[in-house]
């Protein structure tokens, strides 16, 4: 009797089991199939048929950087509206397949070959991080299909090939400019600069360091910290005991946050500038009254008077109920850059990667009108300083 | 100093009430539970709602926590390690890393992958002390934590539910016959150590003002070290491991940078393991509380696989490539061949010979990166690099690996997390030779006598190649004296040394062989990625190689490379799931170790 009934919980058991494994399995199909996949679209060929025209989006949805693949979609939906709205790309409706590799090497080549095989994918935006993306590209340029990356900033991303694109700036670009910002324009003199210990970090705080150096301040401490710390006072009272006038964070908006949180503990009471990767929403939600005051340099800023943007800020509020910040921006340009360049030279990889290369006048949000440089990401960045006053980014005039 | 001591002091103190958890959990039902983190985050997520959606004051929070996250150690009981009872630790192991996974996927979908701001629901006073400043949320946190570790060092000592607890810890048939109910003592114990790692990770949420759904890993990693310092089991010792692990940390911090930090947390948990492998507090020459007979891994028979099947199958898999145009699906074979031969390597010392490793990417980052720096640096060819890349992974592996060799079981398992972790950790650090955190990119394509070897279906046939090699190898190491010997020490190390076998030799051996298929591996990995960075190798990448292993069968080559194929395939086939497609793959773990808990490829036992 009792084996009976054992048998039976066990049965019962099994089945439980599986209606659960199927159930979700179904919940994910049904909420699948109301992601713009375009996975059933009509399968045309290249050029002729009036299909979708499809960028392959290749990112984190889970893991732990999915909440980037958020920010993304939102800068992807906002400015496929605006683009089909305005008839697409030759005519052709423009959308985009999102393929989750949890920004992980060991996925994003195996997604990198089904974009090259898929003949409807005319260009690919992504990878995230710099393993993930790296991993994909040669992939991309034995194929000749696009690769756009709009967070990469690893001086080699784009050495690969001249198929491999980015419209995120290089390290090169922004640290002489924060720099500047610290020794020049706000007068300090002896800086202690924490970085994290990623390829990000470590070129940012090099080149920094290089140029506040040459400008004649003094570098009384430069501390690497792993991206997974969270206890930063050892490295505070470090920074605190070597008595500089201002602190500079290479950090991203977590981390960030969570060092300015962590400063006054320390009793640390300096100037705190932080690199351009701070400039979001959540640094101040993160930060709260610890980043008040908090300089920094942003290539966007909602208060950016050119038209265009303000059209971007207003249209991005009323649509998700907040500000966007500079991953959304750089989202929303990737997606309208190949959009401009394909409406220009036809929906065709080849002539996309040469049209990338002879566009003159690409209007982009990030840095208004401009055109790829040799290296291949866009020339001339520009940067705006902020300051966080009032709990918001306010730009800043000296 | 007295403000790195305070640091020190204030962080141990968020170690301890994790570490106390698990020690309690793994003296009762000799589990060292993955989920605990996942439990921690739990709670971190329900205080945070509690606080800013409610918003409740701080006692209220910290009761609705409690029960919260006791309820929820009692399902992951229910679901990961009552239904699995007498199918071997292994398989516990993966059970509570399944439901952690579960968990953590879970939280991604309700609340969002972002991390969230966490404020305190009380007023920050600051004191000063020395150069710092002690708050009075510091304070908070010493409070509950020692009154916490107080009331549960009382309950064990004083009540008889307590009393049943120690008993089930010291020996669970002799308690069962003196009339303990040890099926209530367990789900007791899951649900205090639940409600334990809810309220650190509330308590740590507070310190940090902000709770994300990936915050339990880390954490746990600090509890197993802290737990292990004081010695399994132990939770007096688990308190003062916490302690000592804080401040030396924080002390590492201040004396050598903060990339250090986590490297010395690993030397330590190391050093305590080579020289009192109990813990601090263990009598020194006490033995180790792991079986020494075959209960810590589940051996099924091997399923009967027709003599003419193998090579069948390896034909059909090599002429896939003349019917298969689609380079997407020969890409992701191609990785699924990478991760067979990963999963052999790790099948030699896991399966047959009894040492489970959960750092095994390591190992593929040796290889890895020896590879890309003689290709690179040195330009050196593919081929000749594919030849002595492992031997250095292997020469490497063993030598790192030699002092853990006395280790058993899940101090072992331990002690590998630790090492796979420390290789990424010097490979991030040794920026000279590795370059840090860029990484070394441009690493050639495979060439073979000048030819690069660039389309999918050669990428497909190399690698496929390389692991029917694995496969041949490895099944003849099967049947030799080797073999034989490396199984004899897995049954029963006494019996083993008693016949004359030597048994860190053999262990050395196992762990090398292991190091340079793995290492064969990273070379493989390195050329088709053409860049790897230290966050390439991640502790996610070892857990999901053994689940490969136990998956398939332990000590059963054909079934893992089965495993890696299955876990390779599933996922990339489940993509029309998006984010929901990791959730799933949990579930699915939790119902086939529920059914085939010896692996796929094993015979019923």
């Amino acid at each position: 009797m009792v084996l009976v009934s054992l048998r039976g919980a066990q049965r019962a058991r099994f089945w439980l089991a599986w209606v659960l494994a199927f159930s979700v399995v179904l919940a994910g199909c049904s909420s699948a199939a109301t992601a713009p996949s375009g996975a059933q679209g009509s399968a045309g060929s290249q050029n002729g048929a009036q299909g979708e025209v499809l960028i392959g989006v290749m990112g984190p949805l889970t893991g732990d950087s999915a909440e980037y693949g958020k920010i993304w979609r939102r800068g992807f939906d906002l400015a496929l509206e605006e683009i089909n709205a305005a008839g697409g790309v030759q005519g052709r409706p423009l959308n985009y397949v999102f393929e989750d590799t949890q920004s992980d090497p060991k996925q994003s080549p195996a997604v990198a070959q089904k974009f090259v095989n898929d003949p409807r994918v005319v260009a690919v935006i992504g990878d995230f991080s710099s393993p993930a993306s790296m991993a994909a590209s040669p992939i991309f340029q034995r194929a000749g299909l696009v690769q756009l990356g709009i967070t990469n900033s690893h001086p080699d991303f784009t050495k690969t090939g001249d198929f491999i694109w980015s419209n995120s700036t290089s390290q090169t670009d922004e640290a002489p400019f924060l720099a500047r910002l610290a020794v020049e324009q706000l007068g300090r003199k002896r800086l202690a600069v924490l970085h994290q210990n990623t390829d990000w970090g470590k070129t940012t705080a090099d080149l920094f360091v290089e140029q506040a150096r040459a400008l004649g301040a003094e570098v009384v401490l430069q501390e690497a910290y792993l991206l997974t710390e969270k206890d930063f006072r050892p490295v505070l009272t470090k920074a605190r005991d070597a008595q500089p006038d201002a602190l500079v964070l290479i950090s991203y908006y977590n981390d960030g946050a969570l060092i300015a949180q962590q400063i006054p503990a320390v009793g640390l009471d300096v100037t705190v500038l932080a690199a351009s990767s701070v400039y979001s929403p959540q640094f101040l939600n993160l930060g709260g009254a610890a980043v008040e005051g908090v300089y920094t340099v942003s290539r966007f800023h909602p208060a950016d008077p050119r038209p265009e943007a303000q059209q971007f800020v207003e249209r991005f509020r009323e649509r998700y109920g907040t500000d966007p910040d500079t991953f959304a921006a750089g989202a929303y340009d990737g997606m309208k850059i190949l959009a401009a360049v394909l409406n220009r030279v036809g929906v065709d990889r080849k002539a996309l990667r040469d049209g990338l290369e002879q566009a003159e006048h690409l209007e982009t949000i990030l840095q208004g009108a401009t055109a790829f440089g040799e290296d291949r990401r866009l020339r001339n960045p520009r940067f705006v300083p902020l300051v966080v006053r009032g709990g918001a980014f306010a730009i800043w005039n000296p | 100093m007295l403000d790195q001591l305070i640091n020190g002091l204030v962080v141990g103190n968020l170690y301890a009430l994790t570490a106390v958890g698990i020690t309690q959990i793994y003296g009762v039902a000799n589990v060292i539970n993955f989920a605990h983190g996942s439990l921690y985050m739990v709670g971190a997520f329900v205080g945070w709602m509690a606080v800013t959606w409610l918003g409740l004051p701080l006692l209220p929070t910290l009761l609705l926590v409690l029960v919260a996250s006791a309820l929820l150690g009692l399902a992951v009981e229910r679901v990961a390690i009552r239904p699995f009872a007498g199918s071997g630790r292994t398989v516990l192991l993966l059970t509570t890393i399944a439901a952690g996974l579960v968990l953590e996927q879970a939280a991604q979908l309700i609340w969002g992958p972002e991390t969230k701001a966490f404020h305190t629901p009380f007023a920050d006073v600051r004191v000063r002390v020395g150069g710092g400043f002690l708050s009075s949320l510091d304070l908070v946190i010493l409070a509950v934590g020692l009154t916490t570790a107080l009331a549960l060092w009382l309950f064990l000592k004083r009540s008889r539910l307590g009393w049943a607890v120690r008993a089930t810890a010291q020996d669970r048939e002799a308690a069962l016959q003196m009339g303990v109910d040890v099926n209530q003592v367990s789900r007791v114990s899951f649900a205090m150590a639940g409600a334990l790692a809810g309220v650190s990770g509330l308590l740590v949420g507070l310190y940090y003002h902000s709770v994300y759904p990936t915050m339990g890993f880390s954490a746990s990693l600090k509890g197993f070290t802290a737990a292990l310092l004081g010695g399994l089991g132990n939770i007096p010792g688990a308190l003062v491991g916490a302690y000592l692990l804080g401040t030396a940390e924080s002390l590492a911090v201040a004396w050598l940078g903060s990339t250090w930090r986590d490297l010395v947390g690993i030397g330590l948990l190391l050093g305590v393991l080579l020289f009192r492998p109990n813990g601090l507090f263990a009598a020194a020459r006490a033995l180790l509380p792991e079986p020494t007979a075959g209960t810590f891994i589940p051996i099924g028979r091997p399923l009967p696989i027709p003599r003419w099947a193998l090579p069948a199958a390896g034909a059909v898999a090599l002429a896939l490539p003349l019917v298969v145009r689609n380079g997407y699906w020969l890409q992701v074979l191609a990785t699924a061949w990478i991760f067979g031969l990963l999963a052999i390597s790790l099948n030699l010392i896991a399966g047959t010979a009894g040492q489970i490793s959960l750092g095994h990417a390591g190992f593929l980052a040796l290889g890895a990166y020896a590879s890309a720096i003689l290709t690179t640096r040195l330009q050196w060819p593919f081929l000749l690099s594919l030849a002595v890349a492992p031997v250095i992974a292997a020469a490497v592996g063993v030598v790192l690996c030699y002092p853990a060799l006395r280790l058993r079981g899940q101090y072992l398992a331990v002690a590998t997390i630790g090492l796979g972790q420390g290789i990424a950790l010097v490979a991030l650090n040794w920026t000279a030779l590795t370059r840090g955190p860029l990484g070394i990119s441009n690493i050639a394509p495979p060439g073979l006598f000048g030819v690069e070897i660039t389309s999918a279906a050669g990428f497909y046939w190399l690698t496929l190649t390389l692991l029917l090699g694995g496969i041949w190898v490895a099944e003849r190491l099967s049947g030799s004296y080797l073999g034989r010997a490396l199984r004899a020490v897995r049954e029963d190390e006494v019996a083993a040394r008693a016949y004359g076998v030597g048994l860190e030799r053999y262990k050395s051996i196992a762990f090398g062989l292991s190091a340079f298929i793995a290492g064969l591996a990273g070379v493989l990995l390195a050329h088709a990625y053409t860049y790897i960075a230290p966050d390439t190798f991640t502790h996610a990448m070892s857990l999901q190689v053994l689940t490969m292993v136990v998956l398939g069968g332990l000590d059963n080559t054909i079934g893992a490379v089965a495993g890696a194929l299955a876990l390779i395939v599933i996922p990339e086939s489940a993509r029309f799931l998006a984010e929901y497609r990791f959730l799933v793959y949990g579930l699915l773990l939790l119902v086939m170790l529920r059914f085939r808990p010896r692996g796929l490829l094993s015979a019923a036992s």
